[in-house]
């Protein structure tokens, strides 16, 4: 099991995996712990969601690329 | 409890032909519970200040009664009030006491609003809602009615309530000689720094019914005038006035609303008040000569302490402040007190009337002392099965009220008892209780706007 992400410390710009194998590109984070402000940059299961701005939860985030 | 169900309220246990009000409607539990549905789900009660949330995002965490609430300025900038409270399993989505945020986020299972209210965010939403939640049905529940008057702000949870500046009536002028600037410039006024908050153990009645008008109990304030905690650094802070005005005891009868003022003299400007500092005290004086121009004879009114029903209270002379005594339970009562300056003042004014305020009002100020202790231990002292047997009395002032009280030819609205020779009435206090009776037995506000109905409407 990988090390817990400290969701609120990540930036705008960071790029982060998600669990269902999609890329997403922090825009903003309201450090709430819980949620991320992101762009998806990949989308495998759902390319429509390329591009688009959304929510993230933090329990999907499972790594950080960049 | 069954006192209150076989006699009511009028003329059982608030016996304003007598003045006798029963202990019971201040330490009964089952008579508290009562009160939170047909007096608090039901008034006008005051949320904040817009001065402490300027900018999109801003938020500050009040109370409603009982409940916890969010006043915020959304992106858009409109003002909003909602429940604190989690639409999926009631957890506060805020535990600050005030802040900016993008989104309110429950820390219980995640869901998150947006500064308008809208459900924004929902864990799993598309795995296990499997997209179907119905996320516009889920927003953060908002107050049926808001109003932001003159910076204040007031909400209630009741479709049927009347509009705030009708809930008034003729009380708005009393009200805005708090939120007005002092030279009488519409608005005008701010919150200095933040909220002071404390617990009294009494009924939250105590502390209404003292701000209302309670013009007996001077006495226990007399160390603070021994020590000249006023202005001037002597004496009351409003001796000058009270030798040359007529003192006053307002109220609006069919609002609940009241409060005590003193009415100066035509020719007589307000006597200065300020004169350890000169920067302060030159400030007054210019607004003072101001607020006559601009206001005429309303200009020589200064209303002190007064009470919109139930539970807001303000002081508009110096210190100039309102407070809010939130129910907590029976037995316990939350004070929060904001302090108001005029926006426009110069900074050196807003120093020393911080100093002042902090050691006049507030949990360590001397005066709020006094009255803490006398709240605390009149309301322990009633709570016995003896003593609750027992009434107290509201008899001073009963039948000298007038209607359309005038002098030199200034006629104010409402029902007044002047106090400038008899020094003292319960007439506020009785206005405060037959209001808060009227509520507790009416069903509907059918019956409590009774200046909506048809032979009034036409009266007025």
């Amino acid at each position: 099991m990988s090390e817990p992400i400290n969701i609120r410390a990540l930036r705008p710009g960071t790029r982060v995996a998600l669990a269902d194998g999609a890329i997403a590109e922090i825009v903003s984070n309201p450090a709430d712990g819980v949620w991320l402000f992101a762009r998806y940059l990949e989308a495998p299961r759902d390319p429509a969601l390329i591009g688009q701005e959304d929510m993230i939860f933090a329990q999907d985030v499972i790594e950080i690329r960049s | 409890m069954t006192t209150a169900r076989t006699t009511g309220y009028r003329p059982g246990l608030v016996d304003l032909a007598s003045g006798q009000i029963s202990r019971e409607i201040f330490v009964n539990e089952e008579i508290y519970a009562e009160e939170q549905e047909r007096v608090f789900a039901r008034s006008w009660l005051f949320v904040g200040h817009e001065s402490q949330i300027p900018n999109p995002g801003d938020f500050f965490v009040s109370c409603m009664g009982e409940e916890s609430v969010l006043l915020c300025r959304d992106r858009a900038g409109a003002v909003h009030v909602f429940l604190n409270s989690c639409r999926h399993r009631g957890m506060k989505v805020c535990r600050y006491d005030e802040g900016n945020t993008t989104v309110f986020t429950c820390p219980y299972h995640g869901w998150s609003y947006g500064t308008d209210g809208r459900l924004v965010g929902v864990p799993y939403f598309r795995e296990a809602y499997h997209s179907t939640l119905d996320r516009a049905q889920w927003g953060l529940v908002e107050v049926a009615q808001l109003c932001v008057h003159k910076g204040s702000v007031w909400a209630t949870w009741d479709r049927e309530a009347p509009p705030f500046l009708d809930y008034l009536g003729d009380f708005t002028r009393y009200l805005d000689q708090t939120l007005d600037s002092w030279d009488g410039g519409d608005g005008g006024t701010e919150i200095l720094g933040g909220i002071q908050k404390w617990l009294v153990p009494s009924n939250w009645k105590f502390p209404a019914e003292n701000f209302s008008g309670d013009s007996y109990h001077n006495i226990s304030h007399r160390s603070v005038d021994l020590v000249g905690v006023g202005p001037s650094g002597s004496g009351r802070r409003d001796m000058p006035e009270l030798q040359l005005a007529r003192k006053l005891h307002i109220a609006i009868p069919d609002r609940g609303h009241q409060t005590t003022a003193y009415l100066l003299p035509r020719e007589l400007s307000v006597p200065p008040g300020y004169q350890s500092s000169s920067v302060v005290a030159d400030y007054f004086r210019h607004c003072e000569d101001v607020r006559r121009q601009r206001r005429g004879d309303w200009g020589r009114l200064i209303t002190l302490v007064g009470e919109v029903f139930p539970s807001m209270a303000f002081l508009a002379r110096q210190p100039r402040t309102i407070a809010v005594w939130h129910p907590r339970g029976p037995h316990q009562t939350e004070v929060w007190r904001w302090f108001l300056v005029d926006k426009a003042a110069p900074q050196e004014v807003k120093n020393f009337l911080r100093d002042y305020y902090i050691r006049y009002s507030g949990p360590g100020g001397m005066t709020e002392q006094d009255d803490m202790e006398n709240w605390n231990y009149a309301h322990a002292a009633s709570r016995g099965t003896i003593a609750r047997r027992y009434p107290y009395s509201y008899e001073q002032g009963l039948g000298h009220e007038v209607a359309n009280y005038e002098w030199e030819g200034f006629r104010l609205p409402g029902s007044v008892i002047d106090l400038t020779k008899a020094n003292s009435s319960e007439h506020n206090l009785r206005n405060l209780y037959r209001r808060w009776a009227e509520f507790m037995e009416a069903d509907s506000w059918n019956d409590l706007a009774t200046w909506r109905r048809p032979s009034r409407a036409a009266a007025e």
